[in-house]
């Protein structure tokens, strides 16, 4: 299955001039290697897009390119000049521009200012002062030659005051303006609408045209195959397919994307008859609802929907997090009404966020005090804690689901993503929740450590936990879901049983808010949206 | 991201940012930080002038723009570091030493006045210089690293005056605090040159841009090569220069070189000014226009509980309540009108 890139790797390829030549490029980071790349060229005139899942190794192969991550070996030449690792102001001379959600703007400084970060308009004549009516008229020429009228973006406005659509059309003409050589773009549609992604597309086939390169990281297949000459796609940091627009198909590329992964064996049936664990009844919150809902005891329900339609919002105000303002909650009947996060785990629940770096760990500590922080009540005597309980405690509890390390003593920071994870699972089981609260349980996990985690939500639902699980993979809750609630605009546009659910009616329901043709006989009937 | 992913195709723009954009004066007015501080400067004067009669004389205003200079100084120094997101606890430590340095080059070992003073001022500059470099080559917080220059700082002044304060000190000093331009006493107009130059460099100039830049998305500066370390650095460099000036007006008031100036808590007030007048502590925020109105204020309401005859203790409470409206005010504007700050 393994296509083995080489230098004649695209036809359409023969004859032009190569931007980008990278080889034997590699980065790793702690033990796991999440770029190898022997050999990639990348030709002038082509819009080249590149696929793959999260951490297939698309944002650092970008990073390389653009200087922003320090690659640990390889060559990489652009136009003929050797690049040097880890400088972006070596490859921003070179001709590489990053267009990137991670290096977002100034928010207190003007259009006009971030247009022009670190540089002076060409036409001013000032080295010291700035020429501010220069600096416009230089912001407002980027701005058009990008084809945006300059009267829809005001340039003296302060960026941070602009809708995010808007910023990230700033960040395209920056990227734009620096002239590049190669213009990476790394989903660059993902906040825009059909109107401003079109205009996107359309820039990215016309510098190509102009004779520069397009590195074109895309969210969207369709639109990926719309652009592309070539498509790449990498997986696990390889580069495992070099395609042809034609050859392309989207059943094509999300093989090479999956590789040869086992989907799940058996399509679950939700257990019909165990009780009810939680009821959700009108709730709302900002940005959510109403929702109704219901999750059964050993039952695993996905919770799909595209960003910002409320999958974690719906996750957090279950746990408390965020602060419900009208419906009802019930826990095996129990009226529920958390007004925190403690409120919820002491009723029961346990939530793995969203971002494990920034809401579930502290990086630096032990092994030991991140995963007996739920259980420190019940280890401690009269609450004082005994080192030698808490490491007993932290071995039984990390072994349990199997954290590879070699001590509880090692910062957890120290652990691959995948093992952070499971750490997290074991915290969370060890508080004996009745109900698992999960906001993309493997996201930054690579593939090999997925199954792992889709093991231990398994499990919590064999023994009798309610499971909810909120992702942006479709794949994901194909696998582990018995049923998946999809989430459109803060509703629920549609519950479907495993059995009835297919990649094209889930999207469609998120995307549209349509539910699928009903006539499945979904065991409850919570459909949230009134169409 | 990839086919089985689900995300934004044409998801409605981020909430957070989509506010409302009225353009009524009012909102726009509330809107701006500068604008409330400015009102208050307003409100507090007439105010005071209508409570203690005496509030509004020529004296009293010379006497009021003569400590205004002094920490409004440090609060413009202290501002160039807060707007890179750094902090600067040494200027009140470094400039009590700046006063006993001058006084003890001028008075002990005899050197000319101006010759003193140009010495002390590249002393603190260095100073400056050690800041930065500590913050960006060693990442040591800048909390921390300005915390051990104002201990060392206070000590050294003990140290080299022996505690007690040195006399004998050449006229010049008192002659730069003491005389007026008109009946603009010469502080207050070192304060107003000192708050245009800084307004100059921070809106004017790439340099001053730049600043903001590296405070408000440190990432985004670097990556748009600017040399990040090199403002950092400037604007240590900045504050502690400022701060050794503000030590020499000192020195020039009390006619002494008192050490015991190191430890009376100017930096707190240079950073309440600074923060009265709109200069958000995680950078990249924050204009001269605000943190001059803000050391403006401070001193019209510690001026003005004096001249009312308030106990001398309740004047600090009363400092710390203003302060401490000033940030709730700023808060409830921010969440009100969009201009966050985290």
């Amino acid at each position: 299955m393994t296509v083995e890139p080489t230098l004649q790797q695209s036809a359409s390829a023969l004859g032009r001039a190569v931007i980008a030549r990278l080889r034997g490029v590699h980065k790793s980071y702690g033990p796991v290697r999440v770029l190898d790349l022997p050999e990639l060229d990348l030709y002038a005139g082509q819009v080249v897009g590149v696929v793959g899942e999260n951490g297939a190794g698309k944002s650092t192969l970008m990073g390389t390119l653009a200087g922003s991550v320090h690659r640990d070996g390889g060559e990489i030449e652009i136009d003929g000049h050797p690049l040097a690792p880890g400088s972006t102001a070596e490859s921003g001379r070179l001709g590489v521009a990053l267009v990137s959600q991670e290096f977002p703007l100034v928010g207190q400084l003007s259009v006009a200012e971030n247009l022009l970060l670190g540089r002076r308009p060409a036409d001013s004549k000032r080295k010291v002062v700035v020429d501010g009516a220069a600096q416009r008229r230089a912001a407002e020429a980027m701005l058009s030659a990008i084809g945006l009228s300059p009267d829809s973006i005001p340039v003296r406005q302060q960026v941070r005051t602009l809708p995010v659509p808007t910023r990230q059309l700033i960040e395209i003409a920056k990227g734009w303006g620096r002239d590049p050589k190669l213009l990476i773009l790394d989903e660059p549609t993902s906040s825009l609408g059909p109107v401003e992604a079109k205009l996107v597309l359309d820039l990215a086939r016309r510098a190509a045209d102009e004779g520069r390169c397009v590195l074109f990281i895309g969210h969207r297949l369709d639109e990926v195959r719309e652009v592309a000459d070539r498509i790449v796609v990498l997986r696990n940091g390889r580069l495992v397919a070099d395609l042809e627009p034609a050859e392309a198909s989207e059943d094509r590329l999300i093989r090479e994307m999956v590789g040869n992964e086992v989907a799940h064996s058996k399509p679950k049936v939700a257990p019909a008859d165990a009780p009810v664990l939680l009821e959700i009844e009108g709730l709302t919150a900002d940005g959510l609802g109403p929702v109704d809902l219901t999750v059964r005891k050993g039952e695993i329900l996905g919770i799909a929907g595209l960003m910002g339609s409320g999958r974690s919002r719906l996750i957090h105000t279950v746990a408390g997090a965020q602060p419900a303002t009208g419906g009802a909650m019930r826990l095996s009947g129990e009226r529920y009404a958390p007004k925190s996060a403690g409120e919820g785990t002491d009723a029961g629940i346990a939530m793995i966020p969203e971002d494990r770096k920034l809401q579930s760990l502290v990086l630096f500590a032990p092994i030991r005090d991140n995963v007996t922080i739920s259980v420190l009540r019940r280890i401690s005597r009269r609450g004082v804690l005994g080192p030698r309980r808490v490491r007993a405690e932290a071995n039984e509890i990390a072994g349990n689901v199997k954290v590879r390390m070699q001590s509880v003593d090692q910062p957890i920071g120290s652990l691959s993503g995948g093992n952070q994870q499971r750490a997290i699972f074991g915290r969370a089981f060890a508080a004996e929740p009745r109900l698992l609260l999960l906001d993309e349980p493997t996201r930054g996990v690579d593939i090999g450590a997925k199954a792992e985690i889709y093991e231990l939500i398994d499990r919590a639902a064999d023994s009798g936990m309610a499971v909810v699980a909120a992702s942006s993979e479709l794949e994901e809750l194909l696998w582990i879901c018995h049923r998946i609630a999809v989430m459109h605009r803060g509703r629920v546009a549609a519950v479907l049983d495993r059995a009835d659910a297919t990649k094209e009616i889930i999207m469609t329901a998120a995307a549209t808010g349509a539910g699928p043709r009903q006539g499945t006989q979904t065991a409850l009937e919570p459909n949230g949206n009134p169409t | 991201m990839s086919a089985p992913t689900l995300t934004p195709a044409d998801a409605a723009p981020d909430a957070e940012s989509a506010r409302p954009q009225s353009s009524s004066l009012l909102r726009k007015l509330a809107a701006t930080p500068e604008a409330g501080v400015v009102l208050a400067c307003v409100v507090a004067f007439i105010v005071f002038s209508i409570a203690a009669p005496t509030y509004h004389n020529t004296d009293n205003l010379q006497v009021m723009g003569r400590d205004l200079a002094e920490f409004g100084i440090l609060a413009i120094g202290e501002s160039f570091v807060i707007l890179t997101g750094g902090i600067d606890l040494s200027v009140g430590g470094l400039a009590g030493l700046a006063g006993v340095l001058a006084g003890w080059f001028n008075a002990t070992h005899g050197m000319p006045a101006p010759l003193a003073i140009v010495l002390t001022l590249a002393i603190c500059a260095g100073v400056g210089y050690w800041h930065g470099t500590m913050v960006n080559r060693l990442n040591v917080p800048p909390f921390v690293i300005t915390l051990v220059t104002f201990t060392i700082c206070k000590g050294l002044a003990l140290s080299i005056t022996s505690g007690t304060p040195i006399t004998g000190l050449s006229n010049v000093f008192g002659d730069l605090s003491l005389y007026y331009i008109g009946s603009v006493p010469i502080p207050a107009v070192i304060f107003l040159v000192v708050a245009v130059v800084a307004w100059f460099a921070l809106e004017r100039t790439y340099a001053g841009r730049q600043i903001y830049a590296v405070g408000g998305n440190p990432e985004a500066a670097r990556l748009a090569g600017i040399p990040v370390r090199k403002r950092i650095t400037t604007t240590y460099m900045v504050s502690s220069t400022l701060a050794g000036l503000v030590g020499i007006l000192i020195i020039g008031r009390l006619g002494v070189a008192d050490p015991s100036v190191s430890a009376s808590g100017y930096e707190l007030t240079a950073i309440a000014a600074a923060v009265v007048g709109g200069v958000s502590l995680f950078g990249g925020e924050g204009r001269i226009v605000g943190i001059a109105a803000g050391a403006i204020l401070l001193e019209f309401i510690s001026n003005g509980l004096l001249a009312m005859n308030v106990n001398e203790y309740y004047q600090t409470v009363a400092q710390g309540v203003v302060l401490g409206v000033a940030i709730l005010a700023d808060r409830i504007r921010a969440k009100y009108f969009g201009a966050s700050r985290k």
